[in-house]
């Protein structure tokens, strides 16, 4: 009984510099790429998410008002607080969301800059809860790891065991943490799986 | 709604063919539009480093969804629109790669159909079915067509 549709399709952790340092497939859906073109993606997306920040309409305060007249003169000399941002009080950010026909990618920005990609189906509800869950387990697993090198890739040697199931083998935090992961995109699907 | 602003590129997109500025913008280099302060309805104006960054953003975009979007369809496939904490931006590409892009605010519903019926009602018939008007906007003068521009002013205000 899927009530909700909850169809994540991957997950692409960005450091603040740009850099890959976690990608992972969950459900099959989107194109698989190469590790390389997953390192454009993420460069890219940096690039881009800080364009779509800089682009944000500004609409100046109404007050100056010159008329066409005198506009040439007064054009070079506007006030540092000439404008304001369509939603002022709320901090200017870059792409949050974007939306295509096939699916549905969630960017979450931490404080620190890091930015957490979740591509998921267009209908899947909730998504914030779920990155916000994500950034939890990133927290707990990745930052608390005193082996973790802060900006390096999130290591998952042992993802091709998990994902066999092969569970003896022991796991180090950050295989934990992918392991979390999947436990809390997939939910019951994974006891589905097993009835299969 | 609030449209910020509505862009046309060609399919090369190094000279945008259109731009209207609806609400009077400053662009990030601090300098007011002020020939443009007092009119109302739209705004054109010839060039700007933003829609240079537009264009970078979505195709940019653009092409990332296609690279990670299944292989069916795919030269149809592109994004739809794009959400901030401050704005959303719309796109839409017809299949001889025009695109058209609007800048709105975060309460417009999908504005697809909209960038659609602007594409099949207006640009079509105003534009390309314009004997006068060149197929390829290389010069930088870009639609530059009043009849265009009226029509538009109607539909989007």
């Amino acid at each position: 009984m899927p009530s909700i549709t909850r169809t994540v399709f991957s997950l692409i952790v960005i450091n603040k510099a740009g850099g890959l340092i976690y990608q992972r497939e969950f459900q099959p859906g989107l194109r698989k790429l190469s590790t390389n073109d997953y390192l454009v993606l993420a460069g890219t997306f940096h690039g881009v998410h800080a364009i779509t920040r800089s682009i944000t309409p500004k609409i100046p305060i109404a007050q100056p008002a010159p008329s066409p007249a005198t506009s040439s003169p007064s054009a070079t000399a506007p006030t540092a607080s000439g404008y304001s941002y369509p939603n002022p009080g709320v901090p200017v950010t870059g792409l949050d969301y974007l939306e295509t026909d096939k699916f549905r990618l969630t960017c979450f920005q931490t404080l620190t800059g890091t930015k957490f990609l979740l591509f998921t189906d267009p209908l899947t509800g909730n998504v914030e809860n779920i990155v916000q869950k994500i950034y939890e387990l990133y927290a707990d697993y990745v930052m608390k790891n005193p082996f973790y090198q802060l900006e390096m890739p999130v290591r998952i040697r042992l993802v091709h065991i998990l994902v066999s199931g092969d569970d003896s083998v022991s796991y180090t935090k950050t295989t934990h943490f992918s392991r979390t992961i999947e436990r809390t995109q997939q939910g019951g699907s994974r006891i589905q799986d097993k009835q299969k | 709604m609030v449209v910020y602003s509505f862009y046309i590129f060609d399919r090369h997109g190094k000279n945008p063919i259109f731009i209207a500025i609806t609400q009077l913008t400053v662009s990030s280099g601090m300098h007011l539009q002020t020939p443009l302060a007092t009119a109302p309805g739209l705004h054109l104006r010839s060039t700007d480093d933003d829609s240079k960054l537009v264009f970078g953003t979505v195709f940019s975009l653009r092409n990332m969804v296609r690279k990670l979007g299944g292989d069916d369809d795919r030269a149809l496939l592109s994004f739809v629109s794009f959400t901030t904490s401050q704005y959303k931006l719309h796109y839409y590409e017809t299949p001889t790669n025009t695109k058209f892009v609007m800048l709105t605010d975060l309460k417009s519903p999908s504005m697809r159909i909209a960038l659609q019926q602007i594409y099949i009602n207006l640009f079509v018939e105003y534009v390309v079915k314009n004997p006068l008007s060149p197929t390829e906007h290389t010069g930088g003068v870009g639609v530059n067509n009043e009849l265009f521009e009226q029509s538009l002013e109607q539909f989007v205000l």
